[in-house]
């Protein structure tokens, strides 16, 4: 159907809307005016990515000079996958309407290990393998070489790419990453570099958030997109941690045994280098002495090895002369790494600041922080230089020279922690350096000073002012809206103790209580007993999980959940929990009914959706804080206080009620969706931790269920259950939950959107 | 990772003997502490490896895991004393950058051995020309590096104070939350007024304590230094540290006007009589009349009479028993005149 939004003329390709589409329309197009940030929480299930590529669509239609480009990040590769397919739909409906052929061109990107199609080298399972074996055959020494020695192999389809590919761009249509495969199939051309080359002038690009946010990829492959572009970060709710992993370093004991072998190997090939062909380190060396610009300016193939960001006004700083020629630049690597080795040898934890690790490596081994510096941009000339087509052996030095330049850039926001052994096991000495970024704000901060607009949108950003603090920018619009329901389709209740009285709370003083074990068990049995088809539950921690799970063998309640559902169980390895998520939706779907059992913060709490059948019920077994005592954790909260005056609960609440409602979230994933939403904590029911809650679940949550034993909750259960097992059809939700276009059109309705879109 | 390290001379490895301590001298090749004992017992000797002639109180505990990096500190250390020209000292980077690879060069080929004569030729000129520049260096490198460090040490101490305080704010107003709740289960249990509003009144009371804590936040907020340098290690504007250290004058606070009250003595005796009287009762008979030098000072022997008498007075109506209270009722009850009264 035809939009009016504010005065645009908006396509979407659905014949109804929902209300709070349209009011998401309205702000997003607000924003767009404004040329400024946004924050928008809309439940999940409630087409945010239509809604979010129809109006950007539209409005890069209708102002084609102010809006250049939409960049869409997402997590994970089945989610782009969804975008584009909502993008193909949109694209087809526009064709529909205006008969003809839109001039709009989207594409995928992801890394290599999802786009090779060399036959053999696609092969590989692992995506730092991939990425070593296509710099092996596409950097450019390896091209010169084969030109002059037929036997050296190279890659066919970059040759391909690079003798056509960059004069042909790829017709406008929207390209998932199998239709560029399949593009470079007929072509024989990289769908990889083809990707990467056509990101400058696609109108809309998706792809993963690494992509912008690490300054080491960004760099690299988002460097060309113009101002004028709209950022979007959808499922943002993480994108704080998002960025702080970017930053941050690990450097463990073997990963500097590594980086030893990786230096001999240098050194060989330097002297090998300089008996046959001394030209060439002669060649790097004068333009080392020149300045870095002139070195950094090198063939796209060759940026496998990428580098954190330098301030622009030292890059345009020559390298210093302590490392400039090859054999300095060596030794000078063997002392850094020689340096940390000894750090590591420690016996008990050691924090340190930037600062501090500069003063001490500057007195231990007399290493100036200016070298320090330009450490990475040295190693990737020197590699270079070197010919060095095997790349995956130097990713650990790669990571020390990182961990050199960040260190000796950052002074501010950043911590070093050095830890003699694991928390869990400190008798095994196995000694980690954690350089870990504090400060979110530092990685996320180049993207909103460089794009005009940024959109950061999720199901669950509550508490909305919570974002702008830890990302230190400032939004336009905050704004959270709710879902407009013809039904009460969901069933937020806390449930704070058990049939006998007891308190039900996964507090550390309580965590081994039996009483609190046996109410947790019993309130699973009872509402497996009432609850058709499958249910979920979410525990605090793989620990917490393994230790209930193994006292409800003990008590019998294994036995009697077993009774009426099958049980699967999360764990720490991947394919062991893909087997089991396979086995519970085969359970689910023949009628059997199962229960899972996971964890907050696992891989099934984000991004697998429990949706219909699959996920009646969600139980959130505690509170999933975070463990409290990491030294990274506490680094961390002491620079938020200090820095932008968050103090330590409100963070660590915010932190686990942000993941409580992901949870809570999975079950609900459509307006016909309905789901059960119980929260088995008694702190729950506290204002602050309800408060954190997204609108759209606390909406629902009456102050009569707030704070049930087991025995209401079933009951409460039970009638809603028969409440939603009543046919429910279309005409139901039209008019309320579901709009024709007339009905957005009627005064009423807009009244009522006009009312529902106040900012938070 | 130290159970690999092995002495080269006995083959003693770390995982056999724990204690065992690799020591290195100049040549930079390792030996561990019972070796050195052994073949330096007359205080010097040769290196069992490339027989170079070394003292045993040179020998010092290895640090890195590489001798050779021990031996290149080492060297660069030393070398670094000398060669501590700075970026200034030059005319461009360009030229400050080839001094540095000079000095790199010179240090490498110490540690390698690379044609020592030349460079040791090398180091004599330097030292020869540079001698005062090195001279002046000496110090003032140290004092920039340093004072870099410093601000950020102090930095660091400011910032666990701030800590400190937060962890106080926090645990105060936890107390507070705490009392208000005690004082409306009280009210409850004790008032006789309608419970609602109580209730009510108490949740007027915590809305505004929770209006206050903001405040109570910003207050300490704004007691937070922002970053005084750039992340390179600049500092933004100038010396920030002076223009901050502006201290305000202290505001006085309103206090009260003073005002004069006669002092109350308590004697506990009969009431001496007053100095203007004395005279008249005939005192003066008794003692010496003061001289004309003493007059001159201001003395009158009316001050030394008044002052014997109170001290013969004061105190006779003292007793242990009596508290001070009712020794005072008691000297008021008594005329001045009853001197014959009689305490008990």
């Amino acid at each position: 159907m035809k939009l009016n939004v504010d005065g645009l003329l908006v396509y979407f390709p659905y014949d109804y809307i929902y209300p709070e589409q349209f009011s998401y329309m309205l702000e997003l197009k607000r924003v767009l005016d404004a040329k400024g940030h946004c924050l928008l929480e809309m439940p999940s299930g409630t087409g945010k990515t239509t809604t979010l590529l129809s109006l950007i669509v539209a409005y890069m239609k209708a102002h084609p000079l102010d809006l250049t480009k939409l960049v869409y990040c997402s997590r994970t590769v089945p989610e782009l996958e969804k975008v584009m397919e909502e993008l193909r739909k949109l694209m087809n409906y526009y064709e529909k309407e205006m008969g003809m052929e839109q001039n709009i061109l989207g594409l995928a990107l992801s890394s290599r290990k999802n786009l090779c199609i060399h036959p053999s080298v696609s092969k590989e399972r692992e995506g730092k393998v991939v990425d070593g074996r296509c710099y092996s055959l596409t950097a450019s020494f390896v091209r010169a070489r084969h030109a002059a020695d037929d036997a050296v192999p190279i890659c066919e389809f970059y040759e391909g790419f690079d003798a056509h590919g960059k004069e042909f761009p790829l017709p406008p249509g929207v390209y998932n990453l199998d239709d560029l495969k399949e593009y470079g199939q007929t072509k024989r051309w990289c769908p990889y570099f083809l990707a990467r080359h056509t990101i400058t002038h696609a109108n809309i690009v998706v792809y993963s958030y690494h992509y912008l946010l690490d300054p080491k990829i960004a760099e690299v492959v988002s460097k060309e997109i113009s101002k004028s572009s709209v950022v979007v970060f959808d499922e943002a709710h993480n994108i704080d941690n998002v960025c702080i992993d970017s930053m941050s370093v690990k450097i463990t004991k073997r990963l500097l045994d590594k980086c030893s072998n990786s230096i001999t190997i240098l050194e060989t090939t330097i002297s090998n280098m300089k008996e046959n062909d001394s030209k060439r380190l002669e060649k790097e060396y004068k333009r080392l002495v020149e300045g870095l610009r002139d070195a950094t300016i090198a063939r796209e193939t060759d940026m496998a090895l990428v580098n954190p960001v330098l301030p622009s006004e030292i890059l345009e700083e020559a390298v210093p002369g302590t490392i400039r020629t090859a054999e300095h630049f060596v030794a000078f690597l063997k002392r850094v790494v020689e340096y940390i080795k000894t750090r590591l040898r420690v016996q008990h934890v050691v924090q340190e600041s930037p600062a501090g690790f500069l003063r001490d490596i500057h007195t231990k081994v007399c290493i100036d922080r200016k070298p320090l510096r330009f450490t990475a941009e040295r190693l990737a000339s020197l590699i270079r230089t070197l010919e060095i087509s095997d790349l995956t052996d130097f990713s650990p030095l790669v990571t020390v020279s990182h961990f050199a330049t960040l260190v000796s850039t950052y002074t501010k926001g950043f911590t070093i922690i050095i830890e003699p052994f694991e928390d869990r096991a400190p008798t095994v000495s196995n000694p980690i350096l954690y350089f870990s970024c504090l400060d979110s704000s530092i990685a996320i901060k180049p993207v909103f000073n460089r794009f005009q607009t940024v959109v950061i949108t999720s199901g669950t950003l509550s508490p909305l002012d919570m974002y702008p603090k830890i990302l230190d920018f400032h939004p336009v619009i905050m704004t959270s809206f709710t879902m407009t329901l013809a039904r009460q389709c969901i069933l937020p209740m806390i449930v704070s103790k058990g049939n006998d009285q007891v308190a039900m709370s996964s507090r550390y003083e309580t965590r081994e209580d039996t009483a609190v074990i046996r109410n947790y068990g019993n309130l699973l049995v009872e509402i497996a007993a009432a609850v058709p088809d499958g249910i979920v539950c979410f525990f605090t921690s793989y620990l917490y999980l393994e230790t209930i799970v193994s006292s409800w063998y003990d008590q019998g309640i294994i036995d009697q959940l077993q009774r009426h559902k099958l049980l699967f169980i999360e764990t720490q390895d991947a394919a062991e929990t893909s087997l089991a998520l396979i086995n519970y939706i085969k359970a689910c779907d023949n009628g059997r009914g199962a229960v899972l059992l996971s964890v907050a913060r696992g891989k099934v709490s984000e991004g697998i959706d429990f949706d219909h059948h699959l996920g009646r019920a969600v139980l959130m077994f505690g509170i999933p804080y975070v463990y409290t005592q990491s030294r990274i954790l506490r680094a961390r909260l002491e620079y938020l206080r200090d820095q932008f005056q968050i103090r330590e609960n409100d963070f660590l609440t915010f932190d686990a009620m942000r993941h409580a409602a992901q949870c809570l979230g999975r079950c609900m994933r459509g307006k016909t969706d309905y789901g059960i939403m119980v929260l088995a904590d008694k702190r729950f029911s506290r204002a602050d931790k309800r408060s954190k809650l997204p609108k759209w679940i606390q909406e629902h949550l009456k102050d009569t269920n707030c704070n049930l034993s087991t025995e209401e909750c079933v009951q409460i259960c039970k009638r809603w259950l028969r409440q939603m097992a009543q046919p429910f059809s279309r005409e139901d939700q039209l008019g309320i939950s579901l709009l024709t276009l007339e009905q957005l059109q009627s005064e009423e309705m807009q009244k009522k959107i006009q009312q529902r879109a106040q900012g938070v | 990772m130290d159970d690999y390290q092995t002495c080269p001379k006995c083959k003693t490895t770390k995982y056999r003997n724990p204690a065992m301590v690799l020591m290195v001298n100049a040549c930079g090749h390792a030996l561990c502490e019972s070796c050195v004992e052994l073949l330096f017992a007359k205080g010097s000797g040769a290196c069992p490896e490339c027989k170079c002639p070394l003292r045993r109180n040179n020998f010092r505990v290895q640090l890195f895991e590489d001798p050779a990096v021990d031996k290149e500190v080492d060297i660069r250390k030393r070398i670094l004393k000398e060669f501590n020209k700075r970026q200034e000292d030059f005319p461009s980077l360009r030229e400050y950058n080839d001094y540095l690879e000079e000095v790199e060069t010179i240090i490498f080929n110490l540690v390698y051995d690379i044609d020592p004569t030349n460079t040791n030729k090398m180091i004599d000129n330097y030292k020869k020309e540079n001698k005062d520049i090195t001279q002046k260096n000496r110090n003032r490198q140290s004092q920039e590096e340093m004072e870099l460090e410093v601000l950020l040490e102090a930095e660091k101490a400011q910032q666990s104070e701030k800590a400190n305080l937060y962890v106080n704010a926090e645990l105060e107003e936890k107390k507070q939350k705490h009392k208000a709740r005690e004082k409306l289960i009280d009210e409850l249990m004790f008032s006789d007024a309608d419970a609602k509003s109580i209730v009510a009144s108490h949740v007027q009371a915590t809305a505004a304590l929770a209006k206050e804590q903001p405040k109570a936040a910003a207050q300490l907020s704004s007691g937070v230094v922002k970053s005084s340098k750039f992340s390179s290690g600049v500092q933004i504007g100038l010396r920030g540290q002076h223009t901050n250290s502006f201290l305000p004058i202290p505001k006085q606070e309103d206090l009260p006007l003073y005002r004069y009250t006669a002092p109350v003595f308590d004697y506990d005796g009969p009431p001496p009589p007053p100095i203007e009287k004395l005279g008249k009762l005939n005192y003066f008979a008794n003692i010496r009349a003061a001289n004309i030098t003493e007059r001159a000072g201001g003395y009158t022997e009316a001050m030394s009479c008044c002052r014997a008498l109170q001290e013969a007075l004061g105190g006779l109506f003292y007793s242990p028993q009596l508290t001070h209270k009712a020794a005072v009722l008691a000297t008021n009850a008594s005329t001045p005149d009853t001197d014959d009264m009689e305490t008990t």
